[in-house]
């Protein structure tokens, strides 16, 4: 069997301070556009990094310094790539529009009360979601002209919410908190009735310390979280079709991965070949994969490699890009971005 | 035939008997002055924040009459909802179990509706803020 490894391309340096998330703009890395990337920071910054396609490296291509005027926690790119969403420490949201290489914002979303952690996009760019140290979970529209109107404000988990996701391909939302568990939300009547469909928490398999991250495989099917109690779980679903509502709406648990951080795991992300990539407080990267060869009752994901002291401190976001040939990008406390890519051994 | 020590030898129950009754009655009184001062405090807290929506939302709904298209169909339908809320709010029943339910909706709709009109801020001394979560979460 090939051995592989993480090879690292570049380190990339210009934050002042922790690199907290970084988000691959979807629509490059194929057609000839260089890939790009966006990376935010305690330095309340937001930084665009791009690949040179002749050179193959990556420089900074601009920095948007205004107007967060705390930590910039998160960012998500719309599926069009146009536009690019930054959530911060400020209690506000910042709409950033690409206009002609320049980065203009467009909107500002207010309302959280608090600290705002995480910013997702709809697979199909029309609805934003972001929530906060505030408890609560909004639902925002985009409307004509960079109108964003909040649609629901979800009321459920007891504590700091970490992460929004919208699955990749229904309008169903998930957010993992520090109250230990993960809420499935969906529109359930025919105007912004938008209600907690299933939590997910320790008497169903569920974890038992802080939930930080999730993520889905390519079909949307499989769901991935990790937590501070040391483990990723796998979860489950299928596409029940119409009928009861659409699929993708209740979650099983499929597995869990035990015994390979020792400390807290921040960030997963599940790239479209099949493989995930966690980072965790132990500075380093893990890749797993689908075991094939997995006996009845044994584990059903097998460990892939692991790159130790990948960073000199916790990683917090560990990101897949898009293109045919993926990289991996990772954030850390370190103030440094690492792009690698995963290459046979010789 | 009557023991001529027996009152004394009851002396310890009797005064016992006599300042539990004491006792008794001063707690009922300081109990009861007690549960007035928070009831007073309470129902103002509850009656304040009441009054507050039912303001915003009458001069709103003064606004739609005017122009209807003044505010955006989501907005108009969460001050609408917000009106049925305020009228549905049990105010002589206190002890009704839907009175938390309908302030916690209230309180969602009014900060929705707030965000539809781009309103920042209004609140007044005491508004009620929403707790953030536990100090121990606040780095990250």
């Amino acid at each position: 069997m090939e051995r592989l490894e993480l090879k690292e391309i570049q380190r990339l340096e210009g934050h002042t301070d922790r690199v907290w998330s970084l988000a691959w703009n979807p629509v490059t890395g194929h057609n000839g556009v260089p890939l790009l990337f966006a990376s935010c920071s305690g330095d309340k910054t937001i930084r665009i990094w791009e690949q040179n396609l002749s050179s193959g490296v990556w420089s900074t291509k601009a920095v948007l310094d205004e107007p967060h005027t705390r930590t910039v926690r998160s960012c998500a790119w719309s599926p069009s790539g146009k536009l690019l969403a930054t959530a911060s420490f400020d209690a506000t949201t910042a709409i950033w529009e690409n206009v002609g290489g320049d980065y203009e914002c467009v909107s500002t979303l207010e309302g959280h009360e608090h600290e705002v952690k995480s910013v997702s996009w709809n697979a199909s760019g029309n609805l934003l979601a972001t929530c906060s140290r505030d408890k609560s979970v909004w639902i925002w529209e985009v409307l004509p002209g960079n109108e964003f109107e909040c649609v629901s404000v979800l009321q459920g988990h007891t504590q700091d919410v970490k992460m929004v996701k919208w699955h990749p391909t229904m309008d169903i939302l998930f957010s993992c908190s520090y109250d230990n568990t993960i809420k499935v939300w969906a529109d359930e009547g025919d105007s912004d009735d938008w209600q907690c469909i299933q939590t997910i928490g320790e008497p169903n398999n569920g974890h038992t310390s802080t939930v930080w991250a999730l993520s889905f495989n390519a079909s949307g099917d499989k769901m991935v979280t990790c937590s501070d109690d040391l483990t990723l779980k796998i979860w489950e679903s299928e596409n029940i079709g119409m009928q009861s509502g659409g699929g993708f709406r209740h979650w099983r648990h499929f597995c869990t991965l035990t015994g390979y951080h020792d400390r807290t795991i921040f960030s997963v992300h599940w790239s479209r070949e099949g493989i995930f990539a966690s980072g965790a407080a132990d500075d380093a990267i893990r890749l797993f994969v689908d075991d094939n060869e997995s006996q009845v009752d044994g584990p059903l994901y097998k460990l892939l490699l692991k790159k130790e002291k990948a960073h000199d401190m916790d990683i917090n976001s560990v990101q897949w890009s898009p293109g045919e040939k993926p990289l991996l990008a990772s954030a850390s406390d370190d103030g440094t971005i690492k792009v690698w890519e995963l290459v046979s051994q010789r | 035939m009557d023991d001529i020590f027996d009152s004394s030898l009851n002396l310890e129950e009797t005064h016992h008997k006599e300042g539990y009754n004491q006792g008794y009655s001063e707690g009922l009184a300081t109990g009861k002055e007690e549960a007035r001062q928070v009831g007073l405090k309470v129902g103002f807290e509850v009656g304040e924040e009441l009054g507050f929506y039912k303001g915003c939302i009458d001069l709103w709904v003064s606004a739609i009459r005017a122009d209807h298209t003044v505010f955006s169909s989501r907005a108009q339908a969460g001050i609408r909802q917000m009106e049925e809320l305020l009228q549905r709010y049990p105010m002589m029943d206190p002890e009704d179990q839907h009175v938390q339910e309908i302030m916690d909706e209230l309180r969602r709709k009014f900060k929705m509706v707030c965000s539809s009109l781009h309103i920042k801020k209004i609140e007044y001394d005491g508004y009620p803020k929403a707790a953030a979560s536990d100090a121990s979460s606040l780095e990250f």
